[in-house]
Parts: structure tokens; C-alpha cells; sequence
């Protein structure tokens, strides 16, 4: 198969053409932009500081920040950042999608213990959500767009995540919610952004009714509802620390150690925290041909905060069977 | 430039970068992105951030709402509004 000679994207991405240097489109439209991404990197550093000034801790309110927190090391580190770097009053969230793996239990419950943040756990009905990873498994349920980044499984669970967030942000009257995505997997352009209420309506009701399809109309209470649209002064800021921090999975490892933070030996090379990444990956891989982290991390090497072997390894192996047989078993799949 | 010059841009690129498609007649200009599964929130993200590198322009976190980027129409009044 051919793969770009600078990123790892292969021949089978969407839209993809190389050049006689086997340099991909991607890598060709991102010439000369590096001066421009290191200084959209120090503008949204500085607006965040804007920001932060802005909103103020009020006696009123009883966190700053709402962090969506996996228990994987990108969220750590960022919950690291808002609460040691940012001085922020965090409240932690984390979705139980019946997948977190025993090490990322012990690691959400250690990492937030030892930097004194108020945690809450979120899980579903376990009924809801098996329809939902079952159906996801064999069918489309969102834009083609959402394929190159993501694989319908995970889109799902991402989905769930960013509503329930952005939900008890509104309720709780929180300002900010923070997530943990890498560099490669969200543009800086959009680490700090006011959630508009028509625009998220438009969005929400895009998956809600393909969801209620599969799932019944019991998943609307995970959605926002009239109530919630009915208060626009209380929609929050969506932020993305890592999009503008420096990035380097090293240094990443590294400091979350210090907060008693292990890497799980039970999950695949993509995910720190979740036991059905594996066969989401595996599924897409042979749906589309094309691994659904490929266009993250090909960012990452392409950007320079990740060395192109480094992706490589990442991604062209083979998922854990033990762990696709694992995700089989629990959801009732061949 | 026309609102027509502007339309035909933006569908090229959507064309190109979002739906890897040739034939223009999949996407009409009043198109709803999100409510007809064109793009996603993120695709919808990464057009503004085609258009203020093309237009020259600086899309506010307050003028981020459907009736300015929902559909190539819309997207293109928004983009004629911006730059006179």
C-alpha cells in the first residue's frame, strides 16, 4: 500500500493524491503554514488568557471548568493544566460506556484524588448503549466527514460525551468545558469556542433522530432539551488546551506519572483508557481501509509534535484479538 | 466579486475537500449541511477556517449560527456581508 513519505496517510484516505516525491495533497496544502500555526498557537494562548479574565471566578459559581475526563493521558495531562498551570475550580466528568478498563478506573480515581477536583461518573443504560455499539458496528449513522476521523463506534460515544458536557454545564452554570483532544485531532482555530445555541440545536437534532432510530426515544434525556435552549446565557465555552500547549507524548507521560497516573497494558496503541477502541478500529479498518486515527495522528507528524515513526508504529499493526474478542463477547457479535 | 463567484467557490472546495465528489449536483446551494448530513459540526468548523484564509476575514465566535454557515446561500451572503 502506498503511504505519504512525509505523513502516514495512505493511499486509501478520502481524497487523497500524491506527488512525484509521494507527498501526499495534505502535506502539499500544508507548505508554508508552519510560520501561521505557531502563531495561531501564541494568539489562542493569549485569547484564552482573555477569556479567562474575562469570565473570573465568581462566588456565584462553583467551578470554572467542566473537564471531559476519560482517564486517558491526553485528558490528564489537560486536566493537569487547568487546575495547576490555569489555577481553574474543576469539576471532572467522566463516561462510563462500559468499556473503561480496570487500570483507567484506578488511574481517573488517583489523577483526581491527588490534584482535589470533584469527579462524577456518568453511565448510561447499558441497554442503550449495546444498541447503539451494535449498530454502529455495521452501519453508517453520521456524515461521511465524521469516517476520516473517527470510527462510527467512537463517533457515537464522542457524541454522548459532548452533549451529557455541554448539558450539565448549562445546569451546573459552569462557563467553560474543556476536552482533552490532541493537536492533530481538532485545529486550533476552534480551541476556544462559544457553543451557539441554533448552531448546536442544528447538530444535535442531525444525530439525535438517526440515534432515537437505533436506541428509542429514551436517549433524548443524555440531549439537551427545551429548558436548556431556553437559557443562552448559560451556554459555555468550548476549549481545547492541547491545541495551543506544547505537545509531547514523552513529556505528557511523564508529568501525569507524578500524579499516579499508569499507562494501561490492557488497551490498544490508540487509546489509554477504553477496552472497545479495538474493535471499533478493527471494524473500519476493514470497512474502509483506512485505520480511523490515521488522519489524527497524521496531523501530529505532519505538524512536527510527533516523529513519523513514532505514527507509523501507531497505526499499521494489528489491533489486539484478545481485545476485539473481548468487545464480541460483551456486545453479542460474531 | 458576485454572491456567484463567492457560491461557486465555496461548493468547490466542498466539493473537493468534504465530499470527493465531481458531479456539482449533489449539493444544492440552499442545502442545510448539518440537517442533510453534508458535513458534521468539526466539517463545518474547517470550512470557516477555509473561508477566513481565503476571504482574508475573521469569523466571530457570535457569528457561528446556521443562518450564516449552514449552506453554501447562506455562506456566501455571510462571506459578501464581510467583505462589502
Amino acid at each position: 500500500m502506498k503511504i505519504c513519505s512525509n505523513c502516514i496517510l495512505p493511499e486509501t484516505f478520502p481524497g487523497i493524491s500524491f506527488n512525484a516525491e509521494g507527498v501526499c495533497v495534505y502535506c502539499q496544502r500544508f507548505e508554508g503554514k508552519e510560520t501561521r500555526l505557531s502563531e495561531d498557537k501564541n494568539k489562542y494562548e493569549g485569547k484564552f488568557f482573555e477569556l479567562l479574565s474575562q469570565l473570573q471566578s465568581s462566588p456565584q459559581r462553583s467551578y470554572d471548568v467542566l473537564m471531559a475526563y476519560s482517564g486517558g493521558k491526553d485528558s490528564t495531562y489537560t486536566m493537569y493544566l487547568l487546575r495547576a498551570k490555569y489555577k481553574l475550580r474543576v469539576l471532572a466528568l467522566s463516561f462510563d460506556n462500559g468499556f473503561i478498563s480496570n487500570t483507567s478506573h484506578r488511574n481517573i480515581k488517583k489523577v483526581t484524588d491527588n490534584l482535589g477536583i470533584d469527579h462524577v461518573f456518568f453511565k448510561p443504560r447499558w441497554d442503550i448503549l449495546k444498541k447503539i455499539f451494535t449498530y454502529a458496528a455495521e452501519k453508517e449513522l453520521y456524515s461521511k466527514k465524521t469516517l476520516e476521523r473517527a470510527s462510527t463506534i467512537c463517533t457515537s460515544c464522542i457524541g454522548l460525551v459532548k452533549s451529557l458536557c455541554l448539558k450539565t454545564a448549562i445546569e451546573q452554570n459552569i462557563p467553560m468545558v474543556a476536552f482533552g483532544w490532541s493537536p492533530g485531532q481538532a485545529p486550533v482555530q476552534s480551541s476556544i469556542m462559544k457553543n451557539n445555541p441554533s448552531f448546536i440545536k442544528m447538530a444535535q437534532d442531525a444525530i439525535l433522530e438517526p440515534l432515537k432510530g437505533v436506541a428509542g426515544d429514551d436517549i433524548a434525556s443524555y440531549f439537551l432539551n427545551e429548558w436548556h435552549y431556553a437559557q443562552p446565557e448559560r451556554f459555555p465555552y468550548n476549549v481545547h488546551p492541547m491545541a495551543w500547549e506544547f505537545y509531547n507524548e514523552k513529556m505528557i507521560l511523564e508529568e501525569i506519572e507524578k500524579l499516579g497516573w499508569e499507562e494501561p497494558k490492557d488497551t490498544d496503541t490508540n487509546s489509554s483508557n477504553c477496552l472497545l477502541n479495538a474493535y471499533a478500529n478493527d471494524l473500519h479498518i476493514k470497512k474502509y481501509g483506512f485505520h480511523p486515527y490515521v488522519w489524527e495522528i497524521a496531523n501530529m507528524v505532519r505538524e512536527g509534535v510527533m516523529p513519523r515513526d513514532e505514527g507509523f508504529q501507531k497505526i499499521y499493526q494489528k489491533q489486539p484479538e484478545q481485545l476485539i474478542e473481548i468487545a464480541r463477547r460483551k456486545l453479542d457479535v460474531e | 466579486m458576485t454572491t456567484g463567484q463567492i457560491q461557486q467557490t465555496v461548493k468547490k472546495f466542498i466539493l473537493e475537500n468534504i465530499l470527493f465528489e465531481d458531479n456539482e449536483d449533489v449539493i444544492k446551494n440552499d442545502d442545510s449541511f448539518l440537517q442533510k448530513g453534508i458535513m458534521d459540526s468539526t466539517g463545518v468548523l474547517e470550512l470557516v477556517r477555509f473561508i477566513e484564509e481565503e476571504y482574508k476575514i475573521s469569523v466571530d465566535d457570535e457569528e457561528l449560527i446556521p443562518e450564516n454557515l449552514d449552506s453554501v446561500d447562506n455562506l456566501a451572503k455571510f462571506i459578501k456581508g464581510k467583505t462589502g
